[in-house]
């Protein structure tokens, strides 16, 4: 019996071992690999998912000794993972990062390149102003921003045809929308505020045209929260709930859910990226009579307000990075410049992502909302990087819950002023 | 008899991989953990030795103590549904038709992975359109409330899913305890005159002792670490009303870039089980393990 | 003798018992059933939730039948998914792990109850505060502790992950059985001759069946379901499993709803089988383990 347990260990044994080595790839000799970690997986971004496939085979079949390697995963398991592996310096060559305050702890551990060389060298002037430079700490450049995304708002023609409203202006003007389609009985705007940033948004429009476009850059760079504007801007966020502006239960929907009650017409409006204009435009599951009546406004002004119209909350999203650590960090660097080229109008054509690199809209065919948002991104003064990618992680994280207690009235505005500022100043 | 059940080889033989195993992938990792915990580290950079002020913040963040309390009245809800979860054992062990088809149906909500139930009970708390409100606006409430963002309500609708999810698993293991009492017990006490209740508090409640404290402890310690369905469906949110530890920690850890703080979070909510067990070990305490005879 | 005796002497009462026993018996059921409900809903959700598109999951209520079914969900899955690989691995790593962790468990379950060693309830406690270390905070040294052995990558490192943080639960369910099997047969074996390896494989282990199957069900819903560590320590996709499959449909911006059904209903189906199946022995292993005692 004895040697029956031992044949049941040496079992075990050989199983785990023959796993293992079918686990075990080897590398082989002159041949470079580059591993690739991405966020686009078929099943959800398959336009995104084809040309990054498509670029990678241009790509090996012009460097022959180069083998390109990838990884895809869900977004949100993207970033846990990414951390995982750059805890144990593992990341892989060639990844995406996103900017600002997401960017720094990996920066200042060392784990990702500098890519001013690329940005000096090829790639020099390809880029919108204002979009590299959100990957830059300390005068270096560590990612090269593959998409730009800006913030507008999405009406119901529709809905508003049929209660005689006007695109809004002004603050007032839009106070005046939100009040007769709520006495209408029609949920104005439809907000995810279960996730923070989705809040945040309308937060950042209202500083921005209170009190200027640079105000909350400022007031995030040098961790100061006191500016009597921003509890101000809070505060006409209450009001806007007061006046049952959101849908009901919002804090507890996620963006998902919010956006549905737009797409099925039960609300009026939504603010989100530019992301979402394929769903308006070109995704073939969407139908064209639902496409038709969706349009897009600026943010309206506030009267006596410092801010313009022609500003925009938004940014570039994802940026490519190069491992630091890389084995084959020179070459990594080539495929970067070489995906940045050719991702460059292909995206917006084929995957209805607006690059980050400059486009000339006047070659290229695109449906009419596409070009209306790349014409006001191409005359836009300012785009305000979002909050919370500006932040911090660990005010970012705050950030998110005090967008949801000022959206929920648990704090007044002042408080949530004062707390911002605590979460900024501990530096975390 | 006695010298051959104390064979120290055999004991060694039977015990040792699995010691060896749980060392190397549970309690070295943890060590690790609350030796992270001392330290200043974002889990990406270089680590800087503080001592114990992550421990020391960690006692002043009121933050952390709403999420222990939140997951303290998990842990207390759970263990007073266990006594649900009993009843339905013990009916279903008694001579009723199609018990074990009952057995089977409720084990079925456990089949399925939290991004399931979450997507379910998501659809069923929909502050317009989920199946509650539909219903009680049917039943005549113009005006009911939003569940999940409501701070009032969101514990308590989070905790039906949890119970609703858990219930196969406590009565199958109820259930095959009963199952594993021998006929002849119950069927003297039978013939004794006694009714099905007192069969159920006298003979079979006493047998299944041991059982139902492992529950207890399976279920307070679940809880405490409880993580998934409450981060998917609120995310800890409105305003961390529904933080709980494990989701306060994941969050530190892995979004907020604090490693150091997260780790000694994570030790934290350890130490906290720990005196948990040992208070309901206390608690359930008796002299010797009733035997068969 | 006694039941005649009483039964004659009160067969009036008997009667009227009898009655009210029916009706109480009809509640009864009623109640079984209205619970058996609540646990079926959620598959015959998720049937429905697999035929929608994004749009019509958010839109229509969650029992109402898809306005035309969609079952190129299911086709679109198997294309574009790579369902076919994951599922072979999800079952690979399920049942290696769940036979690792049935058989370790069962070690160290009898020797901690059945045998006398000094160290045995310090073993216990080993296993007991394993229970409470929570997952996430022992990712990061888990990975570095794979990598150095080069296991990162493949199913050695998720096999071993899960049978050390299912090896404390399995322990604690099978505890309370083997605390309360019968010594006598022990003795009569020793008596015999028989050694403590003997013993336990051929008269111990199938007096246990009944608890093996209830611990294998339940390893099987955890390894099955499990995504934390597969998500971490797999990165090629050849490798990944079912769990980590449905994420291919969560998108940077967008979501593929239906898609996520149809994998969740893909990914059901086999558990759903294999459960059925095991729960049988549940009630067998009972009747085969008394037939021995």
């Amino acid at each position: 019996m004895k040697r029956k347990a031992i044949a049941v260990w040496a079992l075990m044994l050989a199983l785990v071992m023959v796993v293992s080595a079918c686990g075990s790839s080897g590398g082989s000799g002159d041949k470079v690999t580059i591993n690739m970690m991405h966020l686009w997986p078929e099943g959800t971004s398959k336009t995104q998912y084809t040309l990054v496939k498509e670029i990678i085979d241009s790509y090996e079949k012009e460097h022959k000794n180069v083998k390109i390697k990838t990884e895809i995963l869900e977004n949100e398991q993207y970033k846990d993972k990414l951390k995982v592996l750059s805890g144990s310096n593992t990341l892989p060559d060639v990844g995406l990062a996103w900017a600002a305050g997401f960017l720094e702890p990996y920066v200042t551990a060392n784990q990702f390149a500098s890519l001013d060389d690329l940005l000096q060298g090829d790639l020099k002037d390809k880029f919108v102003s204002g979009t590299a430079e959100a990957y830059a700490l300390g005068g270096k450049t560590y990612a090269l921003p593959v998409e730009l995304n800006i913030v507008p708002v999405y009406y119901n023609k529709e809905i508003f045809a049929k209660y005689n409203l006007q695109v809004p202006q002004t603050w007032d003007d839009f106070k005046n929308v939100v009040k007769t389609l709520a006495d209408n009985g029609v949920t104005p705007i439809t907000l995810g505020g279960k996730e923070g940033w989705t809040g945040s948004f309308w937060y950042m429009y209202l500083v921005d045209r209170l009190g200027g476009a640079d105000l909350l850059d400022k007031a995030i760079a040098t961790n100061d929260f006191s500016d009597p504007k921003l509890a101000e801007a809070a505060k006409m966020l209450q009001e806007l709930v007061d006046m049952g502006a959101f849908n009901k239960g919002f804090n507890g929907l996620s963006n998902d859910e919010a956006k549905s009650e737009f797409n099925n017409e039960k609300a009026g409006m939504y603010a989100m990226g530019t992301w979402e204009v394929p769903n308006f435009t070109t995704n073939p599951d969407v139908p064209q009579e639902f496409k038709d009546k969706i349009g897009f406004f600026r943010f309206p002004t506030v009267t006596g307000g410092a801010g313009t119209s022609d500003t925009w909350v938004g940014g570039p999203g994802v940026g490519l990075f190069v491992s630091e650590k890389s084995k084959v960090k020179d070459e990594a660097k080539k495929f970067v410049s070489y995906f940045i080229q050719q991702w460059g109008e292909k995206s917006v054509t084929e995957a209805g992502v607006i690059p980050a690199t400059k486009v000339d809209t006047s070659k290229i065919n695109l449906p009419p909302m596409f070009i209306d948002l790349l014409n006001e991104l191409g005359s836009a003064k300012k785009v305000t990087l979002y909050a919370d990618v500006q932040m911090k992680p660990g005010a970012a994280q705050e950030h998110y819950k005090l967008i949801q207690a000022l959206f929920g009235k648990e704090i007044t505005p002042e408080d949530f002023a004062k707390k911002t500022d605590d979460s900024l100043k501990a530096g975390k | 008899m006695d010298k051959v059940m104390s064979n120290k080889r055999i004991i060694a033989l039977y015990v040792l991989p699995s010691i060896i195993l749980i060392m190397a992938i549970i309690y070295i990792p943890i060590v690790l953990t609350g030796y992270y915990g001392l330290m200043r580290w974002n889990g990406i950079g270089s680590m800087e030795f503080i001592g114990f002020d992550n421990y020391s913040a960690l006692l002043k963040d009121d933050k952390f103590w709403d999420s222990v309390m939140h997951s303290l009245v998990f842990a207390l809800l759970s263990t007073v549904t266990l006594a649900l979860y009993l009843i339905v054992a013990l009916v279903l062990t008694g001579n009723i038709k199609g018990a074990n088809l009952f057995r089977k149906i409720y084990l079925l909500p456990m089949l399925l992975s939290s991004v399931a139930i979450a997507q379910l009970w998501l659809k069923v708390y929909h502050p317009t359109t989920g199946i509650l409100n539909t219903l009680l606006v049917s039943l005549g409430f113009s005006d009911p409330p939003a569940w999940l963002s409501d701070p009032k309500y969101v514990l308590g609708a989070l905790f039906v899913p949890i119970l609703w999810q858990y219930a196969g698993f406590y009565i199958l293991i109820y259930y095959a305890a009963l199952k594993n009492i021998p006929n002849t017990l119950v069927e003297a006490a039978l013939i004794d005159g006694a009714t099905p209740r007192q069969i159920a508090i006298r003979i079979k409640l006493p047998l299944i002792m041991e059982v139902i404290k492992v529950t207890i402890v399976l279920a307070v310690v679940g809880s405490l670490k409880y993580f998934d369905l409450i981060f998917v469906m609120t995310g800890g949110g409105p305003n961390g009303h529904s933080e709980v530890m494990a989701s306060y920690m994941y969050r530190q850890a892995f979004k907020a870039f604090d490693f150091g703080y997260g780790s000694a979070i994570g030790f934290f909510l350890l130490i906290i089980c720990l005196v948990a067990t040992w208070v309901i070990r206390k608690l359930t305490e008796t002299k010797d393990p009733i035997q068969y005879s | 003798m006694k039941v005649a005796v009483q039964a004659g002497m009160h067969r009036k009462d008997v009667a009227s018992r009898s009655i009210a026993s029916k009706v109480g018996s009809a509640a009864l059921y009623i109640a079984l059933s209205v619970i058996a409900i609540l646990q079926i809903i959620p598959l015959v959700w998720l049937l429905f939730f697999s035929l929608k598109d994004s749009r019509e999951i958010f839109d229509l209520p969650p029992l109402a039948l898809p306005r035309h079914p969609k079952w190129e969900n299911y086709s679109d899955v198997w294309s574009a998914g790579n369902i076919d690989r994951y599922f072979l691995n999800s079952v690979f790593i399920t049942a290696v792990s769940i036979v690792l962790t049935i058989l370790l468990a069962s070690f160290v379950t009898y020797a901690v109850t059945r045998m006398k060693w000094k160290l045995s309830s310090a073993v216990l406690g080993l296993f007991m505060i394993g229970l409470m270390i929570p997952v996430h905070s022992t990712l990061i040294p888990l990975f570095s502790f794979y990598q150095k052995l080069h296991l990162i990558d493949t199913p050695v490192s998720v096999i071993l992950s899960y049978t050390a943080f299912n090896l404390p639960i399995t322990i604690m369910i099978m505890l309370g059985f083997y605390t309360v099997l019968p010594r006598e047969v022990e003795e009569a074996a020793i008596m015999d001759g028989c050694s403590v390896n003997r013993l336990f494989f051929q008269i111990i282990v199938p007096m246990t069946v009944s608890v093996v199957m209830t611990a294998a069900i339940i390893n099987m819903i955890y390894n099955w379901n499990e995504f934390i560590f597969v998500n971490t320590f797999i990165s090629s996709d050849s490798m990944k499993t079912l769990t980590v499959g449905v994420q291919n449909f969560v998108g940077q911006y967008q979501t593929n709803w239906g898609a996520i059904g149809a994998t969740l209903m893909i990914s059901i189906m086999p558990i759903l089988i294999v459960f059925l199946l095991l729960s049988n022995r549940i009630v067998e292993g009972i009747a085969a383990g008394s037939v021995k005692g």
